[in-house]
């Protein structure tokens, strides 16, 4: 399948609706691909919410079919933060449909911090793991103590990591962080929130959403790798307690239908929920061995003006990550990396073939991995 | 924390199913005996369902090698053991996880267990208050009574030597409250006969009439279902005694009063409530996990609405100083719940 439109909104904390959000992002991938809703043979539709203030909207599916005027199939894939991700390998796996519009919307930061972070928990077990305050800070800090332990790596290292994506998010007008630079001093200095994690561990909440058409009909990027896998909920029930079992399957299954190696990957999109996570997915995706993460950010290759930019658009830490739509966005960002059309300061140079998403649903337990590869 | 273990394949669960899904066997429950501390994060947000900060929240193994995540009010450090006093005297608090059998266990024995021999006569009393579906929380749960009859036979107490009894204050007949919670399933099931207390004898006791099948008893289990605004051990033990006689005594004494004869009257007496979902006022329900167990009905009560932060304090538990109520399991830090900020 080949990519004929990306749309993306800001992310913000802006107070439209859910729909809007759903709306602005397939409109900007209409645009882009010369298409209309009529077009359009059938929808993945990706959301957790459409507010956690009570109007909450079931049956979004039936929504969208109102917004778009349609009678198309519809379908809603809902995988938490991985949902993105899972609906663009969905619309990969239909049969029959020759464009397919993958979308994500969400609205979910629309009241105190505490009731948003309540609703994101349900992503996480509710009964065994929750009473015992595992919020997600608190689990990726645990599994970032076994990783420091094992393999040496310190704070500092995922200091860089935050650095990084701020820095790239600054020259991005759809991140949050646009033209908001942070000091890597402030990032090393931010307040514990369940340690050893900073608050600039952790990633943005914020609304937004995101579009993608896919289609039959040949374009200049073009979908060589797909893989999905999940892993158990209950994150230390896991045998590796260091790593993601299911990024490494995933990647598996994406790298080898693409016929490539990480080491071929010009430029990089990597769920960035927690610094830690970013950092472990390096190794996840054989962007570097096992306990060398460190020395890759360290190394400054993943940087832009690197040889292979990571999170070049900013990242879930500091584009923002609205749930559903942070795999979408990734693709978008990939897309405009390939076609050469980012910002001139954060286009990978020389333009890149082959771009990677990799998203992450709850702690690792639903993954997805993309490669796309951009034809003259 | 208990395990489910498949003694065929060997895969374990942290959940209790039925059975294997792969080798179709029953799993076997294995029961940690010594944990200890991984690692643990000091947490510093609050949130919703964790008030207090900062708390402890570290990985724990046990010695199969089975782990799972545990918070603790007290400071938590790589290489400490856990471990919980136990005191027959105390209210304990312990985490409902799925699992009613295994709660109930760990609970008891916090409060160093139940006096049982082969032949002790129990006499069950569960909750009973309106004839609604399990769901709705007015009454035990079916899954709770069960669990609580399974207790009993695996410490070897006879079928034939358990009742399982209750009476109707109101205007509702018991058999329609019985049938409609999904209670009276629960006795047939298990071949036991439910008793209406109101058609037994009753021994007047002072100015108290209670019913001959408690005083018979070797052991009296209440089992109270907690709800927010209510004390709902304490108004569960009220039926005990005869109907007229608790009318009557209502316009000499205050239910207060009342609860607090039977406080001291009986002495074959444990209760056991279960908070797993928990009702408030107004008939929502959120979930909770908590059980408890103790001696004393009204410290139960006053110890739950201490656990969800209640502004509302039924009258008869408001004089009951929590600071004096020994506690032993969970800190009540580690697991008080506004239930105001849901």
């Amino acid at each position: 399948m080949y990519i004929k439109g990306v749309g993306m909104t800001k992310f913000d904390y802006s107070t439209k609706p859910w729909w809007q959000f759903a709306f602005e992002a397939s409109l900007e991938a209409f645009k882009d691909a010369q298409m209309t809703p009529a077009d359009i043979d059938a929808i993945v539709f990706s959301s957790i919410s459409s507010a956690a203030g009570g109007e909450h909207q079931s049956h979004k599916v039936s929504f969208l079919s109102d917004l778009f005027k349609t009678n198309v199939p519809i379908i809603e894939v809902p995988s938490v933060c991985g949902g993105g991700g899972v609906a663009f390998w969905t619309a990969l796996h239909l049969q029959g449909f020759k464009n397919i519009l993958v979308l994500a919307s969400e609205k979910y930061a629309d009241n105190k911090s505490e009731t948003t972070v309540d609703w994101i928990l349900s992503a996480a077990e509710k009964t065994i793991e929750q009473p015992e305050g595992m919020l997600f800070p608190v689990q990726n800090a645990l599994i970032w103590q076994q990783y420091m332990a094992k393999y040496k790596a310190t704070m500092d290292d995922l200091s860089l990591v935050a650095f990084k994506n701020h820095t790239n998010a600054t020259l991005n007008p759809k991140a949050y962080f646009y033209k908001k630079p942070i000091d890597l001093e402030k990032i090393k200095n931010s307040p514990i929130v369940a340690s050893p994690f900073r608050l600039m561990d952790c990633s943005l909440s914020v609304n937004g959403g995101a579009a993608v058409i896919l289609s039959q009909e040949e374009s200049d990027i073009k979908v060589i790798g797909s893989g999905f896998a999940t892993d158990y909920l209950m994150t230390f029930g896991r045998q590796d307690l260091t790593h993601f079992k299911a990024t490494q399957l995933a990647a598996k299954q994406a790298f080898g239908q693409a016929g490539l190696t990480p080491n071929d990957i010009n430029v990089a999109e990597v769920h960035d929920a927690f610094t830690s996570v970013e950092l472990i997915s390096y190794e996840d995706l054989g962007f570097a061995d096992f306990g060398q993460g460190a020395e890759l950010i360290r190394s400054g290759k993943i940087n832009l003006g690197g040889s292979l930019p990571i999170n070049p658009s900013g990242g879930l830490k500091a584009k923002g990550h609205p749930i559903s739509a942070t795999g979408l966005a990734q693709i978008y960002e990939i897309t405009n990396q390939l076609k050469g059309r980012a910002e001139k300061e954060r286009q990978t140079n020389p333009l890149p073939k082959y771009g990677l998403t990799h998203n992450i649903g709850g702690a690792g337990g639903s993954v997805t991995v993309h490669i796309f590869e951009k034809n003259n | 924390m208990p395990f489910y273990k498949c003694l065929k394949c060997g895969k374990v669960w942290q959940y209790p199913l039925s059975e294997c899904p792969f080798c179709f066997i029953k799993l076997e429950p294995l029961v940690s005996k010594q944990a200890k501390v991984v690692s643990a994060s000091k947490v510093i947000i609050p949130t919703m369902r964790h008030a207090f900060v900062p708390y402890f929240s570290a990985l724990i193994e046990d010695e199969n090698n089975n782990k799972w995540v545990y918070k603790s009010i007290q400071e938590l450090n790589q290489g400490d053991c856990l471990s919980y006093c136990s005191d027959s005297e105390a209210i304990a608090v312990w985490r409902i996880k799925y699992d009613y059998l295994e709660a109930i266990r760990k609970a008891i024995e916090l409060i160093k267990g139940l006096e049982l021999k082969e032949n002790s006569k129990i006499l069950i009393l569960p909750s009973l208050f309106s004839a609604t579906q399990a769901h709705v929380r007015e009454n035990t749960s079916p899954e709770f009574l069960q669990a609580i009859i399974e207790y009993l036979l695996q410490n070897n107490i006879k079928i034939e030597n358990i009742k399982i009894a209750s009476q109707a204050f109101g205007e509702i007949p018991i058999e329609a409250m019985a049938e409609r919670s999904g209670l009276l399933a629960v006795c047939l099931k298990n071949k036991i006969m439910p008793l209406d207390l109101n058609k037994t004898n009753f021994i007047k006791q002072d100015d108290l009439e209670i019913s001959e099948e408690v005083i018979k008893a070797d052991l009296v289990i209440n089992l109270g279902i907690n709800q927010a605004g209510r004390a709902k051990a304490t108004e569960n033990i009220f039926r005990i005694l005869k109907k007229e006689n608790y009318l009557g005594l209502k316009y000499l004494c205050s239910e207060k009063e009342i609860a607090q004869k039977l406080e001291n009257k009986i002495n074959n007496l444990i209760n056991l409530s279960e908070a797993d979902y928990l009702r408030d006022k107004e008939g929502y329900i959120y979930y909770l996990g908590i059980i408890l167990a103790g001696k004393s009905f009204l410290k139960l009560d006053r110890v739950f609405n201490e656990i969800i932060m209640s502004r509302e304090i039924s009258d008869l538990i408001a004089d009951i100083s929590f600071e004096d109520i020994s506690l032993v399991g969970r800190h009540i830090k580690e697991i008080q719940f506004n239930l105001i900020k849901i």
